[in-house]
This record gives C-alpha cells, sequence and structure tokens, in this order.
C-alpha cells in the first residue's frame, strides 16, 4: 500500500511558514503539486522524502514516518531539484554506485534497465559533467527509479527539458502511474501538471488551495462566473436575450463571438439550448473560456 | 534620429515607441562614486554587516580577542599599574593569530562570493574601468583590517593618557603610539594585498580560507623555527644588540609577511623587541621583501581581474 | 571498483577528493616541510636538536593540523554544500557507513600525505630509523586518525567548517595550548604528540600529556564525534525553495 498520508502538517523557520496545516492523501496514480514559486512546493516535498522535519502534525509515507527512517528508501525514489551531482562520474557509474547502495542484488543489471528506460544509454559512460541539464533531470530519475521504488517523488523534473524530453518523461511517469505506483511531481507550469495528472493539489503560501481533479475543482467553485464564447447566426439579439437571464452576469460583443459571464454554470447549461430556440438563432459554437488549468490557478492565486 | 511622435527610429527602419518611460536625466557621478559606493558595500560585507547575524561572529569574536590584552592592560594601569604592552609590536603572536583568522574568513566574502555568483558581468558592465573594482575591495579591506589593528592601539592609548598627570606625560604616549600606528598601517596594508589576492584565485570560499591560513601559519612557524634553528636562541633583554645573531637567524624573518614587517620596524629604527632577532644590516632586504610581497600581491589582483574572460 | 554500500561510498569520496583541484593543497604543506628538511640538512645548522624542532613544531603543529583540516572538511563538507548528498542519502545506507567510510578516506590520506612525509622527513633529519622517527611517524598516525574525526563532524554541523576548524587549531590549540595548561587536555594535537612521544622521549617535542592519557582522551573524542556526526547526518535536511 503505497500511500502518502499528512495530517496538519506544517514547519515553519522562524517567522516565516513554509508549509501552512496541511492535510491530504496521496495515492496510486500521478499526482501534481501545482503552486507559484516559493508557495512550499519544494518544502513539502523534502518533508514527504524524509528530508525535512515536520514542525507539526503527522506525516506517514507507506504508513511510516520518513523522517530518520533510511529503510523507506527502498521503496521510494527522489528525484531532487537541485542540478548538483556527482560530475565526476559517468553516468552508468552513478546509477550502479546508487544501485550498489540500495544493496540490489544484480546492481549492474538494475542499473542498464534504469538507464534503458530513460534512454540515456548512449551517453552512460561520458562524465556528467557533460551532460546537459535536461540529460542530467533524466540520470537522476533513473538514479531513483533503479530500485523499483512504488513511490517516485520528482520536483520540478521538467526544468529545463526541451519539448521532446519532455513529452518524453511524460509518458514515462504517466506509464509508472499506469502500474500502480504512486507518483507525485511538483510544478509551476500549468501545462505540464494539466497534461500529466488527473489530481491535483494546489498550494498557494504553505496552504493547500484545492485538491482534486482540476476539472471539478472548477466546478466547485461557483462563485467565480464562468466564461463562454458562443457563436451564433444572430449574436446581438442572442446576447440581449441572455442578460434577462438570472444565471447569466455579463455579456460581451467582442471580436471573435458573444462573450457570456455564467455565475450559475448547472442553470447555464440547462437554459441556453431553450434559449436559443426561444429566440429563433442557430447556436454554432458554445466553448467554455476558462476551463484550462491557467484560470484554475489564477483564480486561486488572487484569491 | 527621433520621428515627431517621440519614437526613436533606428538606422534598420525599425522605431522604437516612446511610451512613457521616463529617461533619468539627472546628474550621473561617475567613477569616484562608484569606487566610493563599492568600497563602503565591502567594508560592511568585511566586517558581516548586511548578512545576517552569522557572518558577523568571528569578525566581532576576532576585535573582541584582539583588544583583549589593551583592555587588560588599560585596567591595570587605572589600578596604579604600568603600560607594559607596546605599541609597535603589541601582543605579537595574539596579533598574528587573529590576523591570520580575520583575512582568512572575511577576504573570501569580498571577493570569492562575487566569483562564485558570477556577478562581474554586471559590475563591469558599469561606467567603472577593470582595475576600479580591486581597487575598492582592497581599499575595503585594508580600512577593515587597520580597524582591527589600530582600534585596541588607540583604546590602549587612551587608557594610559587618562592617567597621566603631566602634558610631557602624554606627548611621551603620543610619541610612543605614532610608530605602532604606522606599523599597523604596513600590517594592514600588506595582510589585506595578500589576504585579497589568495582569495582572488577561487570562487570557493572554502579552498581560499584554507589557502590563505595555509600560506600565513605555514609561513610563520616556518620563520619562527628557521630563526630557532638559525642560531638565534641568545636574546636576552638587550634588543638593541645589532649584528648580534648569525646571518641564518636574522634572514629567517624574510619567509613571512608578519615577521618581514617587523623587520622593516626594527629597520627604521623601531626598539621594542620582536618575535625574531633584529635584522642588523639585513634591514634593507627586509624593506624591499615588503614591498616584493606587496607588489606580488597587488599586480597578483590586477592581473586577475584585468583578463577579459573573467565571468 | 569496491562493492558493497561502505565501499562505495569510500569509492566516491575517494575520487571526489583526489581529483579537485584542492588536492594540490594537500600535498603542498608537506612539500615543504620535506623541502625545508632537506635544505637544512644540507645546511648543517650547529642547533643539535633541529630534527625535533622542525618536525615537532612544524611538522605536528603545522602540517599535520591543517593537512587534515583540508582533507578532513572536503570528504563531505562539498557534498552538503551544493545538496549532493542527498543522492547518497536518499538510500536505505546506513549514516553510520557514510560517516565512518568517508572518516575512513580522509584518514588513509592524511596518513599518506602526512605521516608518511614525515617519517621521511624524520629519516633524511636524523639520519636513519631512529626513535624520533618512529615515534613521529606513529604519532602523526594517530594525528591523521582523531583530528579527520573532528573535522568530519565539523563539517557535518557548519557549512563554514574550515573557518571553524580554523579557529580551533588557532586560537585553542595555539593560543590556549600554550598558555592555558586545563586546555590540553582537549588538545588533538597534544594527543599526537603525547604518543609521539611516548616512543620519541625527546623533550623537545613540547608534548605535555602522557601516553595513557593521550590514547584514551584521542579515542573517546574520536568515537564521540564519529557518533554526534552521525547522529547529525541523520537528522539532514534540505532546505526549501526561495522561503
Amino acid at each position: 500500500m503505497s500511500t502518502i498520508e499528512l495530517r496538519n502538517v506544517s514547519r515553519w523557520y522562524g517567522n516565516v511558514v513554509a508549509v501552512n496545516d496541511i492535510t491530504m492523501t496521496i495515492g496510486p496514480g500521478v499526482t501534481g503539486l501545482l503552486g507559484p514559486n516559493g508557495a512550499g512546493k519544494s518544502t513539502l516535498l523534502h518533508l514527504i522524502s524524509g528530508f525535512l522535519e515536520p514542525s507539526r502534525g503527522e506525516l506517514t509515507v507507506a504508513g511510516v514516518p520518513s523522517w530518520r527512517n533510511p529503510d523507506i528508501y527502498r521503496r521510494l525514489g527522489l528525484v531532487p531539484e537541485r542540478p548538483s551531482v556527482y560530475s565526476f562520474l559517468t553516468g552508468q557509474e552513478f546509477v550502479r554506485a546508487t544501485a550498489r547502495l540500495h544493496k540490489l542484488p544484480d546492481p549492474d543489471r538494475a542499473a542498464d534497465r534504469a538507464i534503458g528506460i530513460v534512454e540515456l544509454a548512449e551517453a552512460q559512460h561520458r562524465k556528467i559533467s557533460t551532460y546537459s541539464k535536461g540529460m542530467r533531470q533524466r540520470i537522476k530519475v533513473a538514479a531513483a527509479l533503479v530500485h523499483d521504488p512504488e513511490l517516485l517523488l520528482l520536483d520540478e523534473p521538467f526544468n529545463g527539458m526541451d519539448p521532446r524530453q519532455r513529452l518524453h518523461m511524460m509518458d514515462l511517469l504517466e506509464a509508472l502511474g499506469d502500474e500502480g505506483r504512486t507518483i507525485l511531481f511538483s510544478s509551476h507550469i500549468l501545462e505540464e501538471v494539466e497534461r500529466l495528472s488527473g489530481t491535483i493539489q494546489v498550494i498557494v503560501a504553505g496552504r493547500l488551495a484545492a485538491s482534486g481533479d482540476f476539472r471539478a475543482i472548477r466546478r466547485l467553485m461557483t462563485s467565480r462566473p464562468h466564461v463562454f464564447l458562443l457563436h451564433t447566426s444572430d449574436d446581438r439579439r442572442m446576447g440581449s436575450a441572455l442578460i434577462s437571464s438570472p444565471a447569466v452576469t455579463g455579456v460581451e460583443m467582442t471580436g471573435h463571438g458573444l462573450q457570456v459571464k455564467a455565475s450559475d454554470y448547472g442553470a447555464f447549461s440547462r437554459e441556453i439550448a431553450g434559449l436559443t430556440r426561444e429566440q429563433g438563432v442557430q447556436l454554432r459554437t458554445l466553448l467554455p473560456e476558462d476551463e484550462s488549468l491557467e484560470s484554475v490557478f489564477a483564480y486561486l492565486v488572487e484569491s | 534620429m527621433t520621428a515627431e511622435n517621440g519614437a526613436l527610429a533606428t538606422p534598420g527602419g525599425g522605431v522604437i515607441h516612446d511610451i512613457g518611460y521616463q529617461h533619468y536625466t539627472g546628474p550621473r557621478l561617475g567613477r569616484p562614486a562608484i569606487v566610493r559606493a563599492l568600497v563602503w558595500y565591502s567594508l560592511r560585507s568585511s566586517v558581516g554587516i548586511g548578512r545576517g547575524a552569522k557572518a558577523k561572529i568571528i569578525p566581532v569574536l576576532m576585535f573582541v580577542v584582539m583588544c583583549l590584552p589593551a583592555v587588560a592592560n588599560a585596567v591595570a594601569i587605572a589600578q596604579g599599574g604600568h603600560r607594559l604592552v607596546p605599541y609597535d609590536t603589541y601582543l605579537f603572536q595574539l596579533r598574528v593569530l587573529v590576523m591570520i583568522i580575520f583575512v582568512a574568513a572575511q577576504a573570501p566574502e569580498l571577493v570569492s562570493r562575487d566569483l562564485r555568483s558570477h556577478v562581474l558581468p554586471l559590475y563591469f558592465s558599469r561606467p567603472m574601468t577593470r582595475l576600479d573594482y580591486p581597487l575598492a575591495k582592497l581599499i575595503a579591506f585594508t580600512l577593515a583590517c587597520l580597524a582591527l589593528i589600530e582600534i585596541p592601539l588607540l583604546l590602549l592609548y587612551l587608557g594610559t593618557i587618562t592617567q597621566a598627570h603631566t602634558p610631557g606625560a602624554i606627548w611621551d604616549q603620543t610619541k610612543a603610539l605614532i610608530p605602532g600606528l604606522l606599523v599597523g598601517v604596513l600590517w594592514a596594508v600588506l595582510l589585506a594585498a595578500i589576504g585579497l589576492a589568495l582569495a582572488s584565485l577561487t570562487g570557493r570560499r572554502a579552498y581560499a580560507t584554507g589557502s590563505i591560513a595555509i600560506y600565513f601559519f605555514l609561513t610563520w612557524i616556518l620563520a619562527g623555527l628557521l630563526e630557532t634553528i638559525g642560531g638565534g636562541h641568545d636574546r636576552g633583554p638587550l634588543t638593541s644588540a645589532v649584528g648580534s645573531a648569525p646571518a641564518g637567524a636574522r634572514l629567517a624573518g624574510l619567509v613571512s609577511p608578519f615577521t618581514t614587517v617587523d623587520g622593516v620596524r626594527q629597520w627604521l629604527g623601531g626598539t621594542s623587541r620582536g618575535p625574531i632577532a633584529p635584522p642588523g644590516s639585513y634591514g634593507p632586504l627586509y624593506g624591499v621583501m615588503f614591498l616584493l610581497l606587496l607588489a606580488g600581491a597587488l599586480g597578483l589582483l590586477a592581473a586577475r581581474y584585468r583578463r577579459a574572460s573573467i565571468s | 571498483m569496491f562493492t558493497g554500500q561502505a565501499g562505495t561510498v569510500a569509492s566516491i569520496t575517494l575520487r571526489a577528493t583526489i581529483g579537485r583541484k584542492r588536492a594540490f593543497l594537500f600535498v603542498l604543506p608537506s612539500a615543504i616541510l620535506l623541502l625545508v628538511t632537506v635544505l637544512l640538512k644540507i645546511a648543517h645548522p650547529s642547533a643539535p636538536d633541529w630534527p625535533s624542532a622542525v618536525l615537532g613544531d612544524f611538522g605536528f603543529a603545522v602540517v599535520l593540523p591543517l593537512t587534515a583540516l583540508i582533507i578532513g572538511t572536503s570528504v563531505l563538507g562539498a557534498e552538503i554544500d551544493d545538496g549532493s548528498v542527498v543522492h547518497l542519502l536518499a538510500t536505505p545506507v546506513r549514516r553510520s557507513t557514510v560517516i565512518l567510510s568517508k572518516f575512513a578516506v580522509a584518514a588513509v590520506l592524511t596518513m599518506i600525505f602526512v605521516a608518511v612525509p614525515e617519517l621521511i622527513a624524520a629519516v633524511i633529519a636524523t639520519g636513519g630509523v631512529t626513535k624520533l622517527a618512529e615515534g613521529l611517524f606513529v604519532g602523526a598516525l594517530a594525528g591523521s586518525v582523531i583530528y579527520n574525526a573532528v573535522f568530519v563532524m565539523i563539517s557535518v554541523l557548519t557549512t563554514r567548517a574550515i573557518a571553524v576548524g580554523l579557529l580551533y587549531l588557532l586560537v585553542w590549540e595555539s593560543l590556549l595550548g600554550n598558555f592555558v595548561s586545563g586546555a590540553r587536555i582537549l588538545s588533538v594535537g597534544q594527543y599526537s604528540l603525547g604518543i609521539a612521544n611516548s616512543i620519541a622521549a625527546d623533550s623537545h617535542l613540547n608534548a605535555h600529556l602522557g601516553v595513557g592519557t593521550a590514547v584514551v582522551m584521542g579515542a573517546i573524542v574520536t568515537a564521540a564525534t564519529l557518533a554526534l556526526a552521525s547522529r547529525r547526518l541523520a537528522a539532514f535536511s534540505l532546505k526549501g525553495d526561495a522561503v
């Protein structure tokens, strides 16, 4: 059972609270930890990976606390954010050394397998000091995977990767998540989290602002108007009809269509079809304008 | 070339629009102000101001340790004793060890940090020359070392003259103090230059501290050792016995900057007993050595920062 | 090269320590010691006890502690400073294994770069394998062990390990050790000298502790500092992002 459980976990440094009373459970599959810089994502990952002690609260990984517990690393792999790694070693030496430190029965084979997974086999005999930033990330992932862990924590793993490498890494993480492992990665780049994880945990200023599926989160926030873009056969007529509906808070004629702000998502979606029929207007397109994580994020940050 | 609506036209045909950013039209202070600002900032870093409490521990600790003999002697004088601590040599071994620690710990703070975080291009893209930077650092660090050396002397002086009852006695003390202050200047200038020169060779503070410590401590012990081996044992209370020690003992001090400065002091007429035998006729060699060390350190600093590839 | 956890840590540490430019600093003090010894031997000074002055006052008071300081702080200090030690620690290896392996590498390197040159210098100076030479060699071996235990511990406790180590050497051992006799019981330099003196029996070595005290205190200090270092490494924390 590879779940991560946090209950009222806080961490402070003097007056600064880095992580503020967070309660959450992270289970198998890929979970994205999202938040702006300085929100406490790295701090949270260090707490979970046993490299920081919680100032308060309980934190368990697969049922045991991770702090001061080196045995947890048999089941957990960590890919830290800082790019420093033993750059005088070759990629193969580094992963093999990690395998030996894990006391694997066949360290060399495990290392070769891990290097193959991250597709660094051609570069493995070169010193890490000659690697690009993306390659260094990948060799760190290989070292974190060499012991076949159930849990994998990655701190900003896509930093410094070009789009092709990023896609490859995303596919890799998705495959690992599908195998039933618990993958937790952090990012402040929205499209990464959007594409990869179904579940997100949003951290803002040390607090857990939201958790769950991001579309579901969106729907929960009924206080903020949803924005839709409509293309109809008669936008102006449609607009004046819409503004008389109590579910609609604003209507704007823009150059690319009719922009409608609806405060009540449910009511609006029920009404729109009837309204178009009543008005004798043909509805050609109806698009939500802000279902992306970007608007979710921006909304959470500004609140 | 400006177009009518305030936009700036460039030769290639593109246009830079004036969107209202205000151009600074006030006075621009120029190089002396830049150097002054850098000196002030470096002086503050060399004593740990602006870096948090931990950065101040070593400077403050070393300052307190250095002042202890002066304060102790002043207290003794107030109770009727005499001034035992000389102005020009102070407590030599204490001064050596304090200055080694201070220079080894703080010189890297001034120059190695900038190298490590690659901020030199930011400095050199300002209207200052390549030499302004090491010059400013040198002035700042010399002032810091000067404070560490001279303030205890002044404390001692004040402690002594407050108990002096005649203008003559005060004048005597002042006459004794001035050479001591001048010797202190020699110390500060040489140690700051060597410390910064060694520290500028690397961006890692730990290596810099290690190199500086090894150089100063190693040569200091070596000088004392060579002097003892060279036969400088017989040094009684008569310190003005010029030429009494064998040549080996008199030359031993050239190995270490500390004893070199002291050799210069004795050559120029200083009479207090130093850590090594009086150089006698080899006095001018000590003067030459002092200048060589200083020139070498300054040359190293200048060469280091003049290289175009520094980043 | 080596297999097993301790061997892996040791092999990485060895390569990291020797491969860097810092290795030049290890060799320098001993090279100067040898140079000075050879020059003095050629110059035939009149003082008959110059070997114990050079090898004791210079070798033990300067070369041994400074070299041990540089080596002892570099086997762990740089990795902690840039965070790469995380790759070692994110494995089930016991923290005490990490500390002991690194300590062993540091001690052996110091023995090679200090104790052996000290022996060579002593043989040159005294003209053969005298009691003095043997004593100094054994004392330097002991000093390599004890000093490195202390400096490895300091590099776990603080990022400014060299400056702190320097404070210890210059203020505690040099300054106070010369004036306050109570400080000698806690001076690693005195332990080394005491052990050296038990074989060499040379009063010019300035050894103030008997061999029994030196050995016992040396063992206690070594064990205590390594234990403390292991405990602190077990609580190693990564600093967060822009907090």
